[in-house]
């Protein structure tokens, strides 16, 4: 996509959720310990929170968004719509932000709809909603982020350490005051096969055999239901085509790296992320990290790291922040906004 | 000539050193150009992403999962860099 930038659209709260129990990588019988230390080492990922049984990602977002409206104060009838970007709906239909507004008491003249995006999917959303808002559409509206991406039948050591779930809620307002946010987004959907799930959509429907466990040329014991990751085609795109997403969008927007206070990348694991910091060349202070206490959270990794590192500061001097999702798809995304004065609640557990 | 065959035998010995903090080996591993690489106990699909980061990182070379595969020795694999 070519730049954008967007006006009127204030960035006015943040609320992130996870669930309340934590699992560490570092749990395992004594003699695999010496290789799960290597493992957290590289990948930079010790804890990682897991639903409970029956929770879903939408549990999360709305315990978020039921926070946020609080600490913001919103008439919940205010609302003018509520977008959802998942991969793990409640249900295959219908989407998620339907059965949000229900749930979190919107009025029915709300706008609802789902996204289908993953680790790229922060920014997108924030396009997304903020383009409508910017229009003058829309003047209160809410952006529920995340996926529950564990999967505790997974036998795929490979994904099993790398994922954490989160649900997160964003609050965007029309005002002529606020200062423009800018965006870039692209897509690679020749990539799709680096991350997806072969069995279950349209294209390969649920048959009783993609609930057998077959092992895979790359060793690893996987179902049809289950996740694919490609773990060198990841980590190729993530390097190669990040770095130079971020500085096109500095350049366009005419912004200095300097004069950024955070650069907020989505979380994928240390390799990758550190890749990317030292391609950029980066300070560390300037590159927040939730990588090894809430590893890979997908779409909501951006604002979880917003939440936990960054939150105190942003809101006040240092307000600047550049965002850069990437992943399934493929997919990648990059903003720059100003989130001074929003409201930031602290981590929400479920 | 011999400056040339000089900074070959660097490089590649640069390479080895460099491949092992990208493998990041918990045991004391001793590896030539001829050490196959799939013979290595450690060497798994952690250890071929540090190697993939080495490659870009070190030498601006990106490189694949099926280059890693093809590659048998550490001398293949250091050819990769040409």
């Amino acid at each position: 996509m070519a730049y954008a930038v967007l006006r009127n659209v204030r960035y006015a709260g943040l609320a992130s959720c996870v669930p309340g129990e934590s699992v560490s990588n570092l749990d395992c019988p004594p003699e695999q310990r010496a290789e799960r230390e290597r493992l957290v080492r590289n990948i930079g990922i010790d804890h990682r929170r897991v639903c409970a049984p029956g929770v879903c990602f939408s549990d999360l977002a709305q315990r978020s968004a039921e926070v946020l409206l609080d600490n913001l104060g919103w008439d919940r009838s205010e609302i003018d719509a509520v977008v959802v970007v998942t991969q793990s709906s409640d249900y295959t239909y219908p989407g998620t932000a339907v059965l949000m507004q229900d749930r979190l008491g919107l009025p029915q003249s709300c706008l609802a709809f789902d996204i289908n995006l993953g680790c790229s999917g922060y920014p997108y959303g924030l396009f997304v909603v903020g383009s409508m808002m910017s229009a003058g559409h829309l003047r209160k509206a809410l952006l529920l982020v995340g996926d529950k991406s564990t999967n505790t039948d997974s036998k795929d050591m490979g994904f099993v350490v790398l994922f954490s779930d989160a649900g997160t809620a964003t609050a965007l307002e029309y005002d002529e005051s606020a200062p423009p946010m800018h965006f870039d987004m692209h897509s690679d959907g020749s990539g799709y096969k680096a991350i997806y799930c072969p069995a279950g959509g349209n294209r390969l429907p649920v048959e009783k055999h993609h609930l057998d466990r077959v092992l895979g040329a790359d060793g690893v014991l996987r179902r049809g239901i289950d996740i694919v990751l490609d773990g060198p085609a990841i980590l190729n795109f993530s390097i190669t085509r990040v770095p130079p997403a971020v500085n096109a969008l500095l350049s366009a927007a005419g912004v200095d790296a300097e004069s950024i206070d955070y650069f907020v990348f989505h979380q994928a694991n240390r390799m990758i992320n550190e890749t990317i910091r030292k391609k950029l060349k980066l300070p560390v202070e300037k590159v927040p990290s939730t990588l090894l206490d809430f590893g890979n959270t997908s779409s909501a990794s951006i604002p979880l790291t917003m939440t936990m590192h960054t939150r105190e500061r942003l809101v006040g001097p240092g307000g600047k922040a550049l965002l850069s999702g990437f992943g399934v798809g493929l997919s990648w995304s990059t903003c720059i906004m100003d989130v001074r004065g929003a409201i930031m609640p602290a981590l929400v557990e479920y | 000539m011999q400056t040339s065959e000089a900074s070959a035998v660097t490089g590649i010995d640069q390479f080895i050193e460099n491949f092992l903090t990208a493998v990041d080996f918990q045991e004391a591993v001793e590896i030539t150009p001829e050490t196959e690489i799939a013979s290595l106990s450690e060497w798994d699909s952690l250890a071929a992403l540090g190697v993939i980061v080495m490659f870009d990182m070190e030498y601006e070379k990106t490189i694949t999962g099926n280059d890693l595969k093809a590659s048998k020795t550490i001398a293949d694999l250091f050819a990769l860099i040409a």
